[in-house]
């Protein structure tokens, strides 16, 4: 994975992407192997020297503080000022479209908007490596088409690397410009596709559903039917 | 509409079953005599007169003393134990047995004792309030401590949150409603208690103004100290209880 990618990683229910986005973000020890940035290994629980972004499935904002709170609370381990802190936060809310909501507590805004804040909080931290793990699963599906196209914005705005983790093939030819397939337990990387517009979206999104298939059929143990 | 509305702020029909109930009691205390059921306005002039007297600030100054004695320590210990059941395993399932125990002790076991190990003092009153309360103080924090979503904990270990902020953070608020529900329970029950312990240990406080009213006939008095117990109950309510609720649940 190169810096400034935008990485989509799929593959079957089960295989393990989930997990495999855990080991990277420190949440969960390897069993085996190691994962490196820049040459560090990862270890679950050690301070990195690499900075690691996190947007979970749900958007694990603290309730009781504001939208700007949430986000100037990760920046305190970063050592900033009690004023840089405010003006990060204020930074990363407006590039996620929060600008006038900043002093809103969670539970005032729409799920989008929690999501949007939890982004922002991510991004606040100037992450070497942004985790995503199907962030956009809770959200309905209009909201889920705005939420792909400001992520897309987002990434080429702020540049920085972005591992995103989803069960949707549509949404991962969407926005993603390396495509990761994974095969079934044990995951293996099965296929990796550059998605730059040389084959087309429809073609791909084809492509990667029969992968898909074959691998949860491989995954379940039978033969292909047929 | 209008009409409905102040009828309910009002509480119109409670005052209209009130007014039932003082009628009946006036006719009942014509036929029973004073000693023993003293009529409404004997009450409220005893009441009067206490106010005057300021006898009313000298025991419920009393009581109040004792139960914030008995009812602070209580609270201390429980947030105490609190945070011994979030650090560690073992001394959760510790504090969960212990609780069941004191939790079924009757208010009664802890008044003799107190009364063997502190004979006449501030010290029996503020000993059974500190016993009794604990338990249910203690029992909202261990549901708020093991409440704490663990989503959000390792949301805090994602982004290298340090084991203080955490705690201050997280864990802090999110108990923070159970431990204002154990707090409100706890006071009411501390009241109640330290009052019963009154009767025996001491030489002031409601309770023992109204055991000591009861002996010396003064049926109309003990009425003027449970009137008395109940606007207190009702004053800490209001005032601080909500105030509380308030302020830590402002992001509802």
């Amino acid at each position: 994975m190169e810096a400034g990618e935008f990485v989509c990683l799929l593959g079957p229910n089960g295989c393990g992407k989930t997990t495999l986005l855990r080991i990277i973000g420190g949440l969960e020890p390897a069993t085996r192997g190691a994962v490196s940035l820049d040459g560090e290994p990862i270890v679950a629980g050690r301070a990195q020297q690499h900075k690691v972004g996190v947007v979970f499935q749900e958007d694990r904002l603290l309730p009781w503080l504001t939208l700007r709170d949430n986000v100037t609370l990760v920046l305190k381990p970063l050592g900033l000022s009690h004023g840089d802190r405010l003006a990060v936060a204020s930074r990363y809310l407006g590039l996620c479209g929060l600008r006038g909501f900043e002093d809103y507590y969670p539970g005032r805004v729409s799920g989008g908007m929690r999501q949007r804040a939890a982004i922002a909080r991510a991004l606040s931290i100037e992450p070497d490596v942004l985790l995503m793990d199907e962030p956009f699963g809770a959200l309905d599906a209009q909201n889920r088409r705005i939420m792909q196209t400001e992520v897309r914005r987002i990434w080429q705005a702020t540049g920085r690397t972005i591992l995103f983790v989803t069960h949707s093939i549509e949404e991962a030819v969407a926005i993603g410009t390396t495509l990761v397939m994974l095969s079934a337990r044990p995951a293996r990387i099965r296929e990796l596709i550059r998605n730059d517009g040389r084959v087309e979206r429809a073609k791909l999104v084809d492509d990667l559903n029969t992968m898909i298939m074959e691998e949860v059929e491989r995954q379940q143990g039978g033969a292909p039917p047929g | 509409m209008i009409g409905q509305r102040w009828a309910a702020r009002l509480h119109l029909p409670t005052l209209a079953v009130a007014a039932a109930v003082l009628a009946v009691w006036t006719l009942a205390s014509w036929r029973y005599g004073a000693y023993i059921l003293p009529s409404p306005l004997s009450v409220l002039w005893g009441f009067g007169q206490i106010l005057a007297s300021g006898e009313i600030w000298v025991h419920t100054g009393a009581s109040l003393y004792r139960i914030l004695v008995g009812f602070g320590g209580a609270l201390a210990a429980a947030i105490l134990l609190g945070l011994a059941a979030f650090l560690w395993r073992a001394a959760r399932a510790v504090v969960r047995d212990l609780l069941a125990v004191l939790n079924s002790t009757s208010v009664f076991v802890w008044i003799v004792i107190a009364i063997i190990w502190f004979g006449i003092s501030n010290w029996a009153p503020i000993f059974t309030t500190f016993m009794i309360t604990l338990p249910v103080v203690a029992s909202n924090v261990m549901e708020g401590v093991e409440n704490v979503d663990r989503r959000l904990l390792e949301m805090g270990d994602a982004y290298r949150l340090g084991g203080a902020e955490k705690f201050r953070a997280i864990v802090v608020p999110s108990t923070l409603p159970y431990l204002t529900a154990g707090m409100k329970v706890g006071f009411g029950l501390a009241l109640k208690v330290s009052v019963v312990a009154e009767i025996f240990g001491v030489t002031s406080g409601i309770g023992y103004i109204m055991n000591y009213s009861r002996e010396i006939l003064a049926t109309q008095m003990v009425f003027v100290w449970a009137l008395v117990m109940i606007l207190v109950m009702m004053a800490t309510d209001k005032l601080v209880f909500d105030a509380i609720s308030r302020r830590t649940e402002r992001w509802r």
